[in-house]
């Protein structure tokens, strides 16, 4: 199973690269799938993997002791995930499961980040995508946290 | 020379039905006794005889002029007061007050609304009234977030919704519960989901101080212009006159200058999110 | 504008007439000072002439503390006010403003106003805290007065300044047009005295226009330190001629009665949710002053501060306002 160039480029996430950086992300990644219930991984898990949903659904939360599992939010089509796989010490910050069945693009962390050290901009344009996903899972973590507070 | 209108005195409008949307908010249907219209997006201030008097903007359409629909939260003493009346008896309507939505501004357009809590009672207005002209629109999206499922009123209106052409609703719930199959999150994480032309777009912001907060940094981060995004400002309303002052942000009355602003209007204003 | 005189025995007794066809205020020196009283047979002779400036300020007559706005109109006995000092005539602006909007004229007030004949004092001598030349008022009325009345030696001179001031004079026998000169003259160095007067006790102060970007720039600082003898009592609003904020209160028949408020007053600005923008004492000291010399006078044309001082004689904590502002400037 493989992704085209343009199929990729019908994702929100690959918009503005070039054909040349589409085809390095196609050399690097692969398409998993996943059935409901399915946990792709764990929080505290080490990750190898960044992955962009491509189709289905995906719940993402964190876990209390005795195995209790907080969900915090959904993943939406296009979105980025699992961006802890690309910085030390690759550690995941929360679970994500699938709801449905689902297709996920995963892209080899290791292989991109040799990627960015041949190519800057390719790596520049990469980790401003990825900032600002965190930036807005940032904000909308906040927004959240004021609602509990205001409860 | 000065007219007979009293500003100050009430039309009286029959209650003729009450629709539970939710253990606390429950939907007032109410003739009023005389000829009555509104703008979508303009307040009312709705009174119980005797009791006290609340700022309210109807949930109904605005085209529909015989009667009038009222969306109300148990939050305060009036409330209170309103959610144990049974229909039958009487009302009291001041109005219609204040700047509604410029519906006519946003023909040819995409139009965002970005809603929360209680702010889906006059959102729905809107989307009766964007419903009406939807040949003038490019596209309507609404994104609204609520507590729980529980807390999400007007069910038969999502189902509609995604049914009518040009139109698409997504919902999310901060908390969900064993039979929700949508979103979980803040409202602002759908926004990752629906594509927008947001050169070729307005957006409307309507729910509780923080998520009109948070919505407006999120809308301006994704590149809409100031003047672009609307907001519906909540204070003290008390008159709806311009005159009494209890609703005053900063320089302008909420109830005559507002309650709909751009947020180029406002923002300087450092009560804006109080 | 004309000139209209009458011997003050004689104005006396056209007095004695017009309390009978018209409710006559006047102002007055009572056990508490000076201000405005029902006037009645005896104390006509009693009448300040020329005094600034009474305790109560006209806003009192054309708001009352509490009304209810849902009866019926009711026609009542035409009114004078007399010894209207011209900084309260121009406050009066600025409630017509508010208050005779087209959109949402307040019927109860427009009678009222109708129903009056404003016969303002020019002011020949000023009090301690009189400050209207800070802010471009003059101590005598140019407008919206219907009159204004000097005492001259033993004459009274009116200045008739509408057309209803116009009309009211010449249907009043014994008034005659002035034909000696000294009478304005004098009236004129008086006016100018007391101008002087002011502008030499409020030298420091600053003109109106600069007082918006002051309050705008001014630091927390200045508004703990000046508010910290605050009590919110509210006596500044009460008395403040161009204050008007008020409460409706449902009565039972969908009646509702407009009652004064404050915004210094707690819970001002809270809404049902609990959520109060001006839940701080400090914040709702700050208000007033925002809204005076910032807000009101982006929307409107009339002056939201006449300069009277009264809230500074009122004050209960003796905060004063030209303390504040001389310390920003």
């Amino acid at each position: 199973m493989e992704l085209t160039i343009a199929e990729l480029k019908g994702i929100r996430f690959f918009e503005d690269y070039t054909d040349e950086q589409l085809k390095k992300f196609i050399s690097i990644s692969s398409l998993q799938e996943f059935k409901v219930k399915d946990i792709l991984f764990e929080q505290y898990d080490e990750l190898t993997d960044v992955f962009i949903l491509l189709s289905g659904c995906l719940s993402l939360g964190i876990s209390l002791p005795k195995e209790k599992r907080i969900h915090l939010g959904t993943l939406e089509e296009g979105q980025l995930f699992s961006w802890s796989a690309v910085f030390k010490p690759y550690i995941s910050t929360a679970w994500v499961m699938a709801t449905c069945p689902t297709k996920v693009l995963a892209i080899d962390s290791k292989k991109l980040n040799l990627e960015f050290e041949k190519d800057c901009g390719f790596g520049m344009k990469t980790m401003t995508k990825i900032a600002q996903t965190l930036s807005r899972r940032l904000s909308d973590t906040r927004f959240q946290l004021m609602n509990q507070l205001t409860l | 020379m000065l007219n007979d209108n009293n500003i100050y005195k009430p039309i009286e409008a029959k209650l003729t039905e009450v629709i539970d949307e939710s253990s606390l908010i429950k939907t007032f249907v109410l003739v009023p006794s005389e000829g009555f219209s509104f703008k979508t997006g303009q307040f009312i201030e709705l009174s119980v005889d005797g009791i006290g008097e609340a700022p309210f903007t109807p949930s109904s359409s605005p085209l529909i002029t015989r009667q009038l629909e009222v969306t109300v939260m148990k939050t305060g003493y009036v409330t209170e007061y309103m959610h144990n009346l049974k229909p039958g008896g009487y009302m009291g309507i001041r109005g219609p007050f204040g700047r509604g939505y410029p519906v006519e501004k946003f023909f040819g357009k995409e139009v965002l609304i970005l809603g929360g809590g209680c702010g889906l009672a006059p959102i729905r207005s809107l989307l009766y009234a964007l419903e009406a002209v939807k040949d003038k629109l490019k596209k309507v999206i609404l994104c609204y977030g609520s507590k729980t499922p529980g807390d999400c009123i007007y069910k038969p209106l999502f189902n509609r919704l995604n049914k009518i052409d040009k139109f698409e609703a997504h919902r999310t719930v901060d908390k969900p519960d064993e039979d929700w199959n949508e979103s979980v999150g803040v409202v602002t994480s759908l926004l990752n989901k629906i594509t927008l032309n947001i050169e070729n777009s307005v957006a409307i912001v309507c729910g509780p101080p923080i998520m009109m907060k948070f919505g407006t940094i999120r809308l301006l981060e994704m590149g809409y212009p100031e003047h672009n995004i609307y907001l519906s400002m909540e204070k003290n309303m008390s008159c709806g006159l311009g005159k009494c002052g209890h609703c005053m942000m900063g320089e302008f009355f909420v109830c005559k200058d507002g309650p709909v602003f751009t947020y180029d209007e406002i923002k300087h204003n450092p009560e804006i999110w109080k | 504008m004309k000139y209209y005189s009458i011997r003050k025995e004689e104005w006396d007794k056209k007095l004695e007439k017009l309390i009978l066809s018209h409710t006559v205020f006047a102002s007055v020196n009572n056990e508490f000072g000076q201000d405005y009283e029902l006037l009645r047979s005896p104390d006509i002779p009693n009448i300040l002439y020329n005094k600034p400036k009474p305790t109560t300020s006209l806003k009192s007559f054309f708001l009352p503390v509490k009304e209810n706005v849902t009866s019926e109109r009711d026609s009542q006995k035409p009114r004078i006010i007399m010894g209207i000092p011209n900084c309260d005539i121009e406050g009066l602006n600025l409630l017509d403003e508010i208050y005779l909007d087209k959109d949402f004229t307040d019927i109860f007030y427009g009678d009222r106003r109708n129903g009056t004949l404003l016969i303002s004092s020019d002011c020949f001598s000023i009090q301690e805290h009189c400050h209207c030349m800070s802010y471009d008022i003059k101590p005598f009325a140019t407008r919206t007065a219907d009159l204004a009345i000097a005492l001259i030696d033993s004459s009274i001179i009116f200045r008739t300044v509408t057309d209803k001031g116009e009309e009211f004079i010449t249907n009043i026998s014994g008034v005659d047009p002035v034909n000696d000169s000294n009478f304005i003259d004098s009236i004129l160095s008086k006016q100018k005295e007391t101008e002087e007067l002011l502008i030499k006790s409020n030298k420091d102060l600053p003109e109106y226009n600069t007082t918006g970007r002051l309050i705008n720039s001014a630091k927390e600082e200045i508004w703990n330190k000046y508010s910290s003898d605050c009590v919110s009592c509210g006596a500044c609003t009460t008395i403040c001629p161009t204050c008007t904020c008020f409460l409706l209160i449902d009565k039972p028949g969908f009646e509702k009665v407009k009652q004064l408020d404050a915004c210094q007053y707690p819970g001002f600005e809270r809404v049902a949710g609990g959520e109060d923008a001006l839940k701080e004492l400090s914040h709702r000291f700050r208000n007033r002053y925002m809204c005076k010399y910032s807000w009101k006078p982006k929307f409107f044309k009339s002056i939201a501060c006449t300069g009277c001082g009264r809230c500074i004689e009122a004050c209960i904590g003796r905060i004063n306002k030209n303390e504040l502002f001389k310390e920003l400037a």
